[in-house]
């Protein structure tokens, strides 16, 4: 089975001291079974502009053609058009990311962006934690920002492709009937803990909307397939492992 | 391209693996749990399906109360006597002890580990690790040669009332010098944590709570050693698989893994529990 990360990172972390490079990412994910990387720049939650960052998965992309970077766009930055339009240009871009908690916006106050992102054929991820608030630098704390807000958003752009990353699985399974009503919102489920959590997703009518994510390098890689592999039958597995994502990102032929 | 099989097969662990950090389901289920049988069976397979051979366990009761009254802990304790009885072969139950009676705990003790042959003590939160409350209970488990896990975390967001740091743990291993106390939650605990314990040998961290953070398993054993650092998971609340994973995945050579797997465990727990250094 063709397995997709949707949700790594490459980049600095300094409260944990994580610092790892793109070769340092892609390697680690490799050797747990991933074969398309979803890369995104961990810098651009604590940079002024958090566009700067994106180099570093541009660059990754020319690199290796298995990664696909995964540019942070921030609206409330002066010239987020621009950085949309560069995004659309570039092939391996097929999923952008909001960081709003760390930018300070509310989802409610993008939808010019979200919009251009539906007219630039592009899918979108919204990042609601990056760091558990039990256990942030007490100088850098920050807050979730609410599921609420995501899925309002989906129903809002309807043609917009929303994955909500970063949310814990009691909190993606009161979503199950949202989920049901907005065939265009997903989960990724790189946080998703708990026993027999990817099951009781499953059960409950979610498993479409359900994406392999790693957090990687912040999380260790082999904890995300664990999660999918030790309770889900083979089905299930591929697809959430890789074959949504391959379907919802274009990467099958 | 890699099968499901091969999947799996790199997610599972090198050698026997043991848990010393497990709640029934009967606490924490996802899903309703009718019987204690059933919270046996499912507790068993989930943990099978990681790799994951025995469990210490202990009950918080079903309703988690804020403030466990002596009743509840009795309760909570009969339910895992029960579910040692139906697989004695997996569970390695606890005794759980509401540190605001400090009395009638050690004679639940006493009841638990002296003459039900529970294997180690679990402390409820309600009173910091530096309340020498907290004194007649290590004193009973020392007696009774068995292991205490204690609670501990740092949180950013603040800790409950009566909740420990890891810095409080310190300051009742260092009162009690022949107690053998595990310190729940790792990755709660975070790098700080580990430096307010490293000068306690007789403190040992399970990697149980808290996200799969890299690099924290990998520190915790250069600051402390090797022996003393146990893997846990806190299941259900916690995926097994997840939790053993920061074992698996963490840059360690086989021989520490399975120190961390199975023997620092093995060495803590008392003769009776039938556990033996592999």
């Amino acid at each position: 089975m063709a397995v997709v990360d949707v949700n790594a990172w490459v980049g600095s972390w300094p409260s944990q001291s994580i610092n790892a490079g793109a070769a340092e990412v892609r390697g680690m994910l490799k050797g747990v079974g991933v074969e398309r990387i979803f890369m995104a720049p961990l810098d651009a939650a604590w940079a002024q502009n958090p566009h700067l960052p994106n180099d570093l998965v541009y660059d990754a992309a020319q690199r290796w053609a298995d990664v696909h970077p995964v540019p942070i766009i921030d609206p409330t930055i002066a010239t987020w058009k621009g950085e949309v339009d560069r995004a659309q240009r570039h092939s391996g871009v097929r999923l952008v990311k909001w960081l709003p908690a760390y930018a300070g916006y509310e989802l409610a106050a993008a939808d010019e962006c979200a919009q251009a992102l539906v007219e630039a054929d592009l899918s979108l991820m919204v990042q609601t934690r990056i760091e558990d608030p039990r256990g942030q630098h007490p100088l850098a704390q920050v807050p979730d920002v609410p599921v609420q807000e995501g899925s309002d958003l989906a129903r809002r752009h309807p043609e917009l492709t929303v994955v909500i990353g970063g949310v814990p699985w009691s909190v993606i399974a009161s979503y199950a009937d949202t989920c049901r009503e907005l065939r265009n919102l997903y989960f990724d489920v790189s946080q998703a803990d708990g026993m027999d959590s990817l099951s009781v997703l499953i059960h409950s009518g979610m498993g479409d909307q359900l994406l392999y994510g790693s957090h990687a390098p912040l999380f260790v890689p082999l904890a995300g397939i664990a999660r999918i592999v030790a309770d889900v039958d083979e089905v299930e597995a591929a697809a959430i492992l890789g074959g949504h994502a391959e379907k919802l990102l274009g990467l099958t032929a | 391209m890699a099968t499901l099989g091969e999947l799996r097969a790199r997610v599972l662990p090198p050698c026997p693996a043991l848990d010393v950090h497990v709640h029934p389901l009967s606490c924490f289920s996802p899903y309703r749990i009718e019987s204690v049988e059933q919270d046996v069976r499912c507790l068993r397979e989930a943990a099978q399906r990681s790799g994951v051979t025995k469990v210490c366990v202990f009950s918080l009761h079903p309703t988690c109360p804020r403030e466990p009254t002596v009743a509840q802990c009795q309760e909570a304790n009969d339910y895992v006597l029960r579910m040692r009885d139906l697989a004695p072969d997996f569970f390695l139950p606890f005794c759980y002890v509401n540190p605001m009676y400090p009395g009638e705990s050690v004679v639940e003790i006493r009841r638990c580990v002296g003459e039900e042959g529970m294997v180690g003590v679990k402390l409820w939160v309600s009173r910091r690790a530096t309340d020498p409350g907290l004194d007649p209970i290590v004193g009973e488990s020392v007696a009774q040669d068995v292991p205490i896990l204690q609670h501990a975390w740092r949180k950013t967001t603040g800790n409950l009332e009566g909740e420990s740091t890891p810095g409080d743990v310190a300051h009742l291993a260092r009162r009690h010098p022949r107690a053998r106390i595990i310190m729940a939650h790792l990755n709660g605990c975070n790098p700080r944590g580990i430096e307010e314990v490293a000068d306690c040998p007789n403190i040992f961290i399970d990697t149980s709570g808290g996200d799969p953070e890299r690099g924290v398993v990998e520190l915790a054993v250069a600051r402390l050693g090797a022996r003393r650092v146990l893997y846990g998971s806190d299941a259900p609340i916690r995926h097994f698989g997840v939790s053993l994973a920061k074992v698996l995945g963490a840059e360690l050579s086989d021989s520490v893994r399975r120190e961390l797997l199975w023997n620092n465990a093995a060495r803590l727990l008392p003769a009776r529990a039938g556990v033996g250094v592999i």
